[in-house]
Formats: structure tokens, sequence, C-alpha cells
């Protein structure tokens, strides 16, 4: 296994670029399609995000300075990629983000790519009452399993805050269900 | 009512799948998406459009040019043609010029000339009309 700064390399060196960016695609692709799916909701969706996330990581490689891992900065993209495109739609439907969330989860029952029951429905409307930054800290630990120091990376926020922040949520979470 | 814990239950799972073998053909999609956006990206310098626009725009200015020269010279007037037409063109006589005159004028008028006799010679015999410009 090569260390990051040679992958990079070879993902910038237009000879072994097309070959490196293979391999990032097959180790990515999962990940980000599920971290991106969690925003987004709808696989329609995801699928142009996951689209757009992986051209602007092509575009912008030559840009990265590995100040940060590959893997946050990947991160970064695809959820600033989904949270525009969300709002973008909203915007385009006439509707607030919150209320377009709304409609996406009443219409999940219906999704023939949603293979959840009442708990999970339960679960993400729960989510959708918490504020953007919340919803992001609560899937990103707790559907995705990343470590705080992960999503630190990833949001630019502190692990001590990320932790309070995941305890809000979990809080908010217990009540909502608890008295629906 | 029971209350809900999250660390009581087992994990909650999202219940998102995506269709079989969306993976297997991801990155070849991906791929061609990024081979296209490559063909379409034309340098705007590079563009056909773009350089007759610029061509266009610097015949314009060039055009303009003595347009703008002569607007500027139009403005200023010497005083030669001031003169000239205080003269010849204008109905003010030189009453309706003393009249516009304050104190300040007259006494920078009011200046002694000194004269030499040989200079006042010379312009006197040199000027035919003196004489009628004194008599006025």
């Amino acid at each position: 296994m090569i260390n990051e700064k040679e992958f990079i390399a070879r993902l910038l060196n237009p000879e072994t670029q097309n070959a490196a960016f293979q391999i990032l695609l097959s180790e990515y692709q999962k990940p980000l399609y599920s971290h991106i799916r969690n925003i987004v909701l709808n696989h329609d969706d995801a699928d142009d995000v996951l689209q757009n996330t992986f051209v602007k990581v092509f575009q912008y490689l030559k840009n990265f300075k590995g100040e940060s891992k590959l893997f946050s900065w990947m991160y970064r993209i695809a959820t600033n990629e989904a949270l525009t495109f969300l709002s973008q739609k909203a915007k385009l439907n006439g509707l607030t983000s919150e209320a377009l969330q709304n409609k996406t989860i009443d219409n999940l029952k219906a999704d023939t790519y949603f293979d959840g029951d009442e708990i999970q429905i339960k679960l993400h409307k729960a989510i959708a009452t918490l504020p953007e930054k919340q919803q992001l800290v609560f899937k990103m630990k707790y559907f995705e399993e990343l470590k705080y120091e992960e999503i630190s990376e990833i949001l630019g926020t502190s692990v001590g805050a990320l932790k309070a922040s995941y305890h809000h949520a979990v809080k908010k979470i217990e009540l909502y269900v608890t008295s629906n | 009512m029971k209350v809900f814990k999250l660390e009581n239950q087992p994990k909650i799972e999202t219940g998102f799948k995506a269709p079989d073998h969306y993976f297997d053909g991801f990155s070849v999609k991906v791929l061609q998406q990024i081979n296209e956006k490559e063909v379409k990206i034309i340098p705007i310098y590079k563009r056909k459009e773009v350089i007759a626009m610029i061509a266009a725009a610097v015949v314009l200015i060039a055009l303009m040019i003595p347009v703008v020269n002569n607007y500027n010279k139009s403005k200023e007037l010497d005083e030669a043609t001031l003169e000239t037409y205080l003269s010849y063109q204008s109905t003010i006589n030189q009453y309706d010029l003393i009249r516009e005159l304050d104190t300040k004028d007259i006494e920078a008028i009011n200046k002694n000339v000194v004269l030499e006799q040989e200079t006042l010679e010379d312009v006197l015999s040199s000027n035919p009309n003196i004489e009628n410009l004194i008599s006025e």
C-alpha cells in the first residue's frame, strides 16, 4: 500500500493520473454515496451529486495542497455539493430547505431505493427537525460511524464542539421519537 | 409513554440502498463526464466570437480618436477668435464693455505706461489709422 503523498503524486502526474483516479473512485464511491445520500435522501439526487463531486475532485486535484487528508478533502467537497444541490432544488421548487426535506421524507415509502420501515421514517423525520450542522454531525457519527477527529477535519469544527452537537442532536431525536 | 433511548436500541440503519450494479458502471460514467468537460472547455481567448468582438472594439476606439480630439478642441476659444467676434460679429460696442468693468479692472488698466519719444513716434508712423482711434 503506497502512502498518501505518493498516491497524490500519481493523481497529479498525467501518465499515472487515470489509473490512480480509478483507484480513488473504487475506494471512495460507496462511502461518499452513503454520505451524500444521507444528506439529499433520494437516489437520483445522490447519483447527480456523487458524479459532480468526483468531477470536481478531478478538476481541483491540481490545487490540492495536501494540507488536509485526501479523505477529508473529498468529504468536504461532497458535503458542499450536496448542501448546494439541496438549496438550489428548494429554490427551484419555491420551497424552504426544511419543507423540501420533509416532502422528500414523506415520499420515502414510495421510493424504490428505500428499504426502511416505520422506525426509520420516524428517525429521518426527527433528524429533519435539527439545525443543519447538527443533522450533519448526527448522520456522520451515527449512520456513517466516522470518528470525531475525522468529522472535525471535514467540517472544520473542534472535537469538543462536535461532541456537544451530537449530544444535543441525540437528546432532541429521542424527545421527538418518544412524543410522536 | 415508553421513553425512546437511542443507545438502548439496536442500531437503526438509514434504509437507503443503491440500485443493483449501480457502482459497477459508476466510474465509467464519471470518467466519461470528465472527458466531455475537458473537450468542452475552450479558453476564452481562443473563441472566434471573442476575437471578433475585441477586433471590432479596437476599430471603434480607433475611429473615435479624431472625433474625441476635435470635440475637446472645439470647446477651447483662443483670444484672437474672441477678439474678432467682439469686434465684428457681436452687437456689443465699446460702451457696453466699459459698463461691465468694475473698480479692479479699471485699476488694472490705469497703469502708467512709460513710453520713449522714439517708440511713440514709431507707433504713430506705422499705424496710419491711429488718428481715427484717438479722435473716437
